[in-house]
């Protein structure tokens, strides 16, 4: 067990991932348009034992990046952010891998990707028959959050009555009959509108933890009863697509669920090469390339950390970001440094070498931010650049570091990890 | 060492701009506990080098009531001999927490540099347009371009870098204890300041157990003699200065507590208005921060007003001067009046008295607070060791007798999982002699 014992900050131990485990090879999208939350299936998968993940932008589904996946997830964001990056040649691709017999997991951004829609640039997709359930034309007053109460959505909104944990119900299937919880950031409830398409979970009750932004009747109205899970099929493939986050890590029955999904869909066969051109470094490279980012991560950290309560907020498309947003990309890092450092070898994607200059960056410009805000400059524009090249890196690391589990080469050991 | 440590030593050696690391040797907490009794082993290993060696406690920075010191080993530029300066404050947390249980500092650069210690990385930087600044300055300038406030400067003013007796090692803004004149021997390696900041972790060989015996002697600590206490004017008074309390008192604005300490022995003074409007001016750190009984003791025996005394601790700050050594060197010299001590401190130089062993004084001699035994120059000697080996603050430990051998040696046990025994405490106790 771990006690931090200074400014009330808990740990958690994290097991190494177990190496090379075969499960399925995982795509996770951390392009445009993506939140902080994809992050979390890379918290959750290595908990699962899942270590074989890769994180692509959209420029790489788009242009052959799903060759040699099992599976695809897409988290949170904002959904036409994410189409339009996407764009035709990503909406084709994305067809080609399910129909072809890939898993898709969407979660609530990457649930609204696939539904049925006339909306640009979502019409591209349209690959489950089903709908909105929580669009609405009026809007009443939000109680608390305005800034994540609605979405505008053609001539309606997209209408978010609550956050937080609220409890779900199988309908069987993978997830199978009983309770559990996970939580809402925006996800949709949805509307079955075809033939083949299953719900597996729904929206069955509100929690302790759920908190509303609308009255609670009229939340119960939008929610209660309707799909929180759907599965849909494309040729030989399967979507997946989930309203609440049940990727989160800290939501364990629904991992839990989440697990038998992947298990259900774990090919048989065996794995076919990497084909991303993996590179092996050197010890001192390593050791030099690891301190490096060992220290701009710490540098960022420091002054992410000092930023944390200030209130400041930037609307970047159609989602809300806050300072404390900052942390959860350089915490990703951070809890796995130790991991690294401690690995027989280290493996390497193309484009690592660019990490510590990236991240040296990343370092300026939250301190150049936190500047600006204290002279109460307007900082969109640098937060919108912050985020990308936290993305960047966050996606540059992981790869790193699931490209070294994979091949077996981490170390036994505690990682440490401040939540 | 698995708990209560990063495992981590830094070696750094100014001269040639390198930084190396070596892990936490084996066996070398049995033997020297921690804070001073490694500080003095790792000064000894490298004394080649003329280092200065930063250590925290066994137990600074956890749960342990009182866990605030660091410890800060090298020469005394003053003395000649080998001492140990207390880290108080939120000083000695931010070291145990940087990510290295030690660091040796040894060498001289060849142009002015400072330190960043920060979750197990050190680097030296260019420190060439801090050199010249006066404390507040530089330790600003560090904080604005590290962005964040919370960074721990240990740092040298003006007057150490003019080769001042009398210069300190700073914590900030304030004086931190030093009666040895290291900030002089910062300075004499060209470094102007260290700063520091860690987001790690301790692990706890038992954490449930640690967190219970700590919380139970919080507890006995808080029924002490001193309960229902703060600052520097009780504290006068619980030493049966009653005096030094009310000349203090009509200044006194607020207190602060150094890291887990119960005890808030830190008292702001404020002078540009009435303290007792109590609303705090749009300034970073108002009125003038005493932490050192002996300074205003001796200050006020100059014939000083509280707020002449105000005015000079302030200014001492600012030139990063020990105002202790000050008064003392003031009186040497026959100095009277506020207007003459502030013309000269830039150049006031003098031996200070009172330095009779390697460990600054927490408190002058009487007993605190009615407690016998801390009149006792043996018992007040051993406490003041146990104080430098465990990371405890220095003046709670002559205020809180709960805090006892047995208690700290059964601590040792649930927080790093080593058994220690009184023998050994008494052998690590005798080495920083």
């Amino acid at each position: 067990m771990q006690a931090r014992q200074a400014y009330g900050e808990q740990a958690q131990e994290q097991a190494a991932p177990r190496p090379a485990a075969r499960g399925p090879r995982l795509g996770v999208y951390c392009g445009a348009g993506s939140s902080h939350s994809w992050l979390w299936l890379a918290d959750t998968c290595e908990a699962l034992g899942l270590g074989d993940l890769r994180f692509l932008e959209a420029g790489e589904v788009a242009s052959g990046g799903l060759s040699g996946l099992d599976a695809l997830a897409v988290s949170g964001g904002d959904t036409f952010a994410m189409a339009g990056a996407l764009g035709p040649a990503g909406a084709a691709a994305l067809r080609r891998f399910i129909a072809g017999g890939g898993l898709y997991l969407g979660f609530c951004a990457g649930a609204y990707l696939l539904l049925r829609s006339s909306k640009e640039p979502l019409n591209l997709f349209n690959l489950v028959e089903a709908t909105i359930a929580n669009l609405s034309r009026r809007l009443p007053q939000p109680l608390i959050m305005p800034e994540k109460f609605a979405t505008p959505y053609g001539c309606d909104y997209v209408f978010h009555p609550v956050r937080e944990a609220l409890i779900l119900r199988g309908q069987g299937g993978p997830l199978g009959e009983g309770e559990f919880s996970a939580p809402l950031y925006g996800g949709p409830a949805m509307q079955p509108a075809g033939p083949g398409v299953e719900v597996l979970a729904t929206y069955q009750d509100f929690s302790q933890a759920t908190r509303f932004l609308a009255p609670r009747e009229l939340a119960a109205q939008t929610l209660l009863g309707r799909a929180a899970v759907l599965r849909g099929r494309l040729g030989a493939g399967v979507m997946y697509l989930f309203g609440p986050h049940c990727e989160h890590p800290r939501f364990a029955q629904a991992n839990r669920r989440l697990a038998a999904i992947l298990a259900e869909h774990t090919p048989s066969q065996a794995l076919a090469p990497d084909g991303r051109g993996l590179a092996e470094l050197g010890p001192a490279q390593a050791r030099r390339l690891l301190s490096e980012v060992r220290r701009q991560v710490s540098n960022s950290r420091i002054v992410a950390l000092a930023l944390e309560d200030h209130p400041a907020r930037w609307r970047m498309g159609g989602k809300v970001y806050e300072p404390a947003k900052l942390r959860v990309f350089l915490e990703a890092l951070w809890s796995r440094t130790g991991a690294l450092e401690r690995a027989r070898r280290l493996l390497v994607p193309a484009g690592a070498a660019e990490l510590p200059a990236l991240l040296a960056g990343v370092t300026e410009s939250i301190r150049a931010l936190r500047r600006e805000l204290e002279e109460g400059q307007e900082t969109t524009e640098r937060a919108a650049g912050l985020f990308k090249d936290l993305r960047r890196a966050a996606a540059l690391y992981l790869n790193m570091y699931f490209a070294t589990a994979a091949a077996g080469a981490l170390r036994p050991g505690r990682a440490r990890r401040l939540h | 060492m698995e708990y209560l440590a990063s495992d981590r030593i830094a070696i750094i050696d100014l001269a040639s701009g390198e930084v190396n690391e070596e892990p936490y040797p084996d066996g070398l907490c049995q033997e020297k506990i921690g804070g001073a009794g490694v500080n003095l082993a790792l000064y000894q290993q490298h004394q080649d080098g003329e280092p200065i060696v930063l250590g925290a406690g066994l137990f600074t920075g956890s749960m342990v009531p009182g866990s605030d010191l660091g410890v800060v080993t090298a020469k005394s530029p003053l003395t000649g001999t080998v001492c140990h300066a207390p880290l108080t404050q939120y000083a000695g947390m931010e070291l145990k927490y940087s990510g290295f249980d030690y660091i040796v500092i040894k060498g001289a650069a060849a142009s002015p540099k400072y330190l960043w210690v920060h979750d197990g990385i050190a680097d030296l930087e260019d420190a060439a347009d801090l050199w010249g600044q006066d404390v507040w300055a530089a330790c600003e300038a560090v904080r604005a371009n590290m962005g964040d406030e919370l960074i721990q400067v240990l740092g040298a003013g003006p007057a150490a870098e003019q080769g001042s007796d009398l210069a300190a090692l700073m914590i900030n803004y304030w004086p931190s204890g030093d009666r040895f004149g290291l900030g002089r021997a910062l300075a004499a390696k060209n470094l102007k300041l260290i700063a520091l900041r860690g987001l790690g972790l301790l692990e706890i060989a038992e954490p449930e157990d640690f967190a219970a015996q700590c919380l139970e002697l919080l507890g006995a600590v808080k029924g002490g003699a001193w309960a229902g206490k703060k600052g520097l004017a009780d504290l006068a008074a619980g030493l049966g200065q009653q005096a030094l309390a009310d000349w203090l008192a009509p200044l006194v604005h607020r207190h602060r507590a150094s890291f887990n300490t119960p005890f808030a022995a830190n008292t702001f003074l404020f002078l540009e208005a009435d303290p007792s409007q109590l609303s705090e001016p749009p300034a970073p750190e108002p009125g003038v921060l005493v932490g050192d009984l002996a300074a205003l003791a001796g200050l006020q025996g100059l014939g000083l007003s509280a707020a002449e005394a105000g005015q000079v601790l302030g200014q001492c700050a600012h030139l990063g001067l020990d105002p202790a050594g000050v008064a003392a060197a003031a009186a040497a010299a026959g100095v009277k009046d506020a207007a003459g001590l502030m013309a000269g401190l830039a150049t006031i130089k003098g031996p200070v008295p009172g330095l009779s062993g390697p460990l600054a004084p927490a408190a002058p001699a009487g007993a605190l607070f009615g407690l016998a035994q801390s009149a006792d120059p043996a018992w007040r000697a051993r406490r003041q060791a146990l104080a430098y080996l465990f990371g405890l603050d220095p003046l709670f430990m002559l205020m809180a007798p709960e805090l006892s051998e047995e208690k700290l040696l059964e601590l040792v046990g649930l927080g790093i999982g080593l058994e220690i025994g009184p023998e050994a405490l008494d052998a690590a106790v005798a080495g920083i002699g």
